[in-house]
């Protein structure tokens, strides 16, 4: 699954990045490496961007690039 | 800047530097602009990176009887940039080799901050760590242990409080110290494994011969770090492709075991480190409070409350700075049309100039000081506003908010604000365009911004709408603005299928927490924009209104505005118009005024149909006295003006939207020139063509280059040709 299915409040952890190139070096950068949890806080009033909490800070982007981001959902215990 | 060929190895050691360099770098949000203006304050001198247009801050300033360069680098994320701020950044470190680097690092979001800290080490020159906001971090209940970071970092850690000054003093010893012992520096070596290690230490060997490396401009070791990522534009930047095929071999058995992903492998190690780094200094506490951040957010960037909050925002943003502005924009022009013109007629005629010199001088310098400074109001509040949706960590919401909707078209979130601007005036609106860190972004929205309809152009339509459809004006007016609000959308599309072809860039944005803006940070940003625009705009501006007074009034002497370089320049092109309905000297002689500001085009007309009412009647002169009251009692009424609007809920006081008085004359003069389709006509195409060379001049002065300005004279004037034609001809067709 993909970072884009988790619904608001769920959370995962990070796999892969299905990118390439600058973009995906912009989303490693950022924090968005493999083994980092992520949990979904928000999404945009018109249903896209969406925000994400991960290494304890806010980071908004867009459903097109979440689709990218492969993710295993961390149940609720 | 003034270093040159310092070596990259500091060999004085036992001399001490007169005059250090010192950077600030750090991640945006890091408080790093409060930081400098803590430092710096009012020494601090805004002007632009060579070449590109990102505001390059910097200061210089006696320190311990030393003299200190202090420059402030654009807000980074990492050490592979990815804006054009970032590049900047890193290639000013890489190249210019600062004394000591001043690490701007936001302690209550340590790790990601971290990260960046760890690429700054691997440069090698003496680093020290302002850990700012710590007052926030301790409000958290965060713990740091600023040692154990010093000592597993290899430099000092200083706390610091940028917004009340705290560790500054601190900061500042202890980054001149470590410049004078740069020595006793010893970073912490970050090791990618034995894999990339062995790799490297190939790379660095075959790259020593590198002339840059050589010379010391480029850091040895990380140079063949950035090899093993694959970082392309540090290759290309830093040329050295030459040994891309070492790095191929080096790499090679590397690839085969990780794949192609060993830029992945190295963020790994390198978030790895920063994860164990703030695991090892930073307690926190056991439950995460739910932060006034996410309390603020719930509301404001509620499913249902979001965007209505947002529009709310926007609305009370534009009727402030326009309202503020609009009384102080009035005051100047009464002050520079009535007093300071008086002045300068009675001085022209004490020394007795001759006609043409008086005309210059009122006509063409001091209209044109006054064409520069009525901006000046509303560029200072626009700038005020941002400042204040910046700081806050508004901003970015309202990009999140206005992105899927800004994206449709090919722009950015934060591409709202400054298009909304453009409906007040053009000129600040272009300026907010600073706002996008993409110059993509930024060009884009700059160039659909003079198709929102100005206040200046409202005096144009409201003569004509009066004329030609007193019975339904309103809706006429609606139509004017939503025609543009439509053309821009497909014009958006079109540039983004032409012009703006190509990768679009994506939206990866942070959401700050929620601060509060400082008012020195506030004044600092204003004042800094105001008198950027006075200096470099104010020139230009000048120099086009003398140009423009030419045009007018040579060759001198001329009976009929129609015998001026102007007025035969309207009759050359006046057949263009002719297909428009339009095709006369006057109406093409009052378009090619309306470059200058766009409600000129009245006035113009006024003297080309109806020259006898340009006379002014001659007022009773008001002695110095009484113009210096005129001048402060007025300023006085500014004040009131704007502070009444402030509270007052009713009418957008957008500038000069009054209706021109004494237009009885031209009214009774265009209603025999025109029909009402080509009336209307005339007002698409006085919202269409090219804005008033203020914007132009402002594109300039945002983008560093006359390109985007050359399209905007381009794009527009086809834009307004082909719409009035298609509505006159269209109309003529059907019968109007």
């Amino acid at each position: 699954m993909t970072l884009a299915d988790l619904k608001t409040g769920e959370s995962g952890k990070i796999v892969k990045i299905q990118l390439s190139g600058a973009l995906k070096r912009r989303l490693m950068d950022m924090g968005v490496v493999a083994g980092t949890d992520v949990i979904v806080e928000k999404v945009a009033p018109l249903g896209d961007p969406i925000e994400v909490r991960i290494k304890s800070y806010a980071l908004s982007l867009r459903l097109g690039e979440a689709r990218q981001i492969e993710v295993e959902e961390i149940k609720k215990s | 800047m003034n270093k040159q060929n310092t070596p990259f190895v500091n060999q004085e050691h036992n001399t001490v530097k007169n005059n250090l360099t010192i950077a600030v770098a750090g991640n945006p949000n890091s408080g790093k602009s409060t930081l400098i203006n803590a430092i710096a304050g009012s020494r601090l001198q805004v002007g632009n990176w060579p070449g590109v247009t990102v505001e390059k801050k910097s200061a210089s300033f006696d320190f311990q009887g030393r003299k200190i360069t202090l420059v402030d680098l654009p807000g980074t994320y990492s050490m592979s940039p990815y804006t054009q701020e970032e590049v900047i950044a890193r290639d000013y470190l890489v190249r210019e080799k600062p004394d000591v680097i001043i690490n701007v690092v936001d302690a209550t979001n340590l790790e990601r901050n971290l990260y960046f800290s760890l690429q700054l080490l691997e440069l090698g020159i003496p680093l020290v760590m302002a850990l700012n906001m710590h007052d926030e971090a301790a409000g958290k209940g965060f713990r740091i242990d600023e040692e154990k970071m010093a000592s597993i970092l290899g430099c000092a850690v200083i706390p610091t409080v940028a917004t009340k000054g705290e560790g500054i003093g601190r900061l500042m010893e202890t980054a001149v110290a470590f410049a004078d012992a740069s020595e006793a520096h010893r970073p912490v070596v970050i090791s990618y494994g034995d894999d990339i290690e062995k790799a490297a230490l190939t790379i660095e060997k075959s790259l020593k011969d590198h002339p840059d490396i050589l010379a010391g401009h480029l850091p040895l070791r990380w140079m063949a770090l950035k090899m093993i990522e694959g970082d392309a534009r540090a290759i290309e930047n830093y040329k050295t492709a030459q040994y891309a095929a070492v790095a191929e071999n080096a790499t090679h058995h590397l690839r085969s075991a990780h794949g192609e992903d060993l830029e992945a492998l190295m963020a790994d190690t390198r978030y790895g480190l920063a994860a164990g780094l703030t695991r090892e200094a930073l307690q926190k506490p056991e439950t995460r409070k739910r932060e006034l951040t996410e309390q603020i957010d719930a509301v404001v960037l509620n499913r249902y409350a979001g965007i209505p909050i947002f529009l709310l925002a926007m609305w009370l943003m534009f009727k402030l700075t326009f309202d503020i502005a609009g009384p102080f924009t009035a005051w100047l022009d009464g002050v520079i049309g009535g007093p300071l013109s008086r002045w300068a007629e009675i001085f022209l005629t004490a020394i007795s100039a001759p006609e043409w010199i008086t005309s210059l001088v009122m006509e063409g310098i001091i209209a044109g000081v006054g064409a520069v400074l009525v901006f000046l109001p509303p560029i200072f509040a626009m700038m005020f506003f941002i400042t204040l949706l910046e700081a806050s960590g508004y901003m970015a919401r309202a990009a999140f908010v206005m992105d899927r909707m800004m994206h449709a078209i090919g722009l950015h979130g934060k591409s709202f604000i400054p298009l909304l601007l453009g409906f007040g005036c053009n000129v600040p609106a272009v300026y907010a365009t600073r706002t996008l860190e993409n110059q993509r972004d930024k060009a884009l929205t700059a160039l659909l911004i003079p198709l929102m309809s100005c206040g200046a152009r409202l005096p144009v339509y409201v003569i004509f709408t009066g004329v030609f459809f007193a019975a339904y004006a309103g809706t006429v007016l609606w139509s004017l603005y939503i025609l543009g609000i439509v053309l821009a959308v497909l014009m958006g599309l079109l540039f983004k299928k032409t012009l703006f072809r190509g990768e679009a860039p994506v939206f990866i944005m942070e959401l700050p927490p929620y601060r509060m803006p400082t008012a020195k940070n506030l004044m600092i940003h204003t004042w800094e924009k105001g008198k950027h625009y006075l200096i470099k705009a104010g020139t230009w501006i000048l120099a086009i209104s003398v140009f423009v007074w030419f045009g007018l009034n040579m060759p001198w002497g001329v009976e009929s505005k129609k015998d001026s370089y102007l007025g035969k320049t309207g009759q050359i092109i006046a057949p263009v118009f002719a297909p428009l309905g339009f095709g006369t000297w006057e109406a093409a002689s009052s378009l090619l005024t309306g470059v200058v500001a766009k409600e000129i085009v009245v006035s113009t007309m006024s003297e080309v149909y109806v020259p006898e009412a340009g006379e002014e009647q001659q007022e009773e002169a008001p002695s110095f006295g009484e113009n210096v009251k005129e001048i402060g009692v007025s300023f006085a009424g500014a004040f009131v003006e704007a502070g009444k609007n402030v509270f007052s809920t009713f009418g957008i006081a957008t500038m000069s939207a009054e209706e021109e008085e004494g237009t009885t004359g031209l009214k009774t003069a265009i209603a025999k020139v025109f029909t009402p389709l080509s009336a209307y006509a005339f007002m698409a195409f006085v919202l269409l063509y090219l804005p008033c060379f203020i914007v132009l001049v402002a594109m300039r002065d945002e983008f560093g280059t006359w390109k985007w300005a050359g399209v905007t004279i381009i794009y527009q004037c086809v834009l307004a040709w082909v719409v009035a034609f298609v509505i006159y001809q269209g109309g003529s067709l059907i019968g109007l």
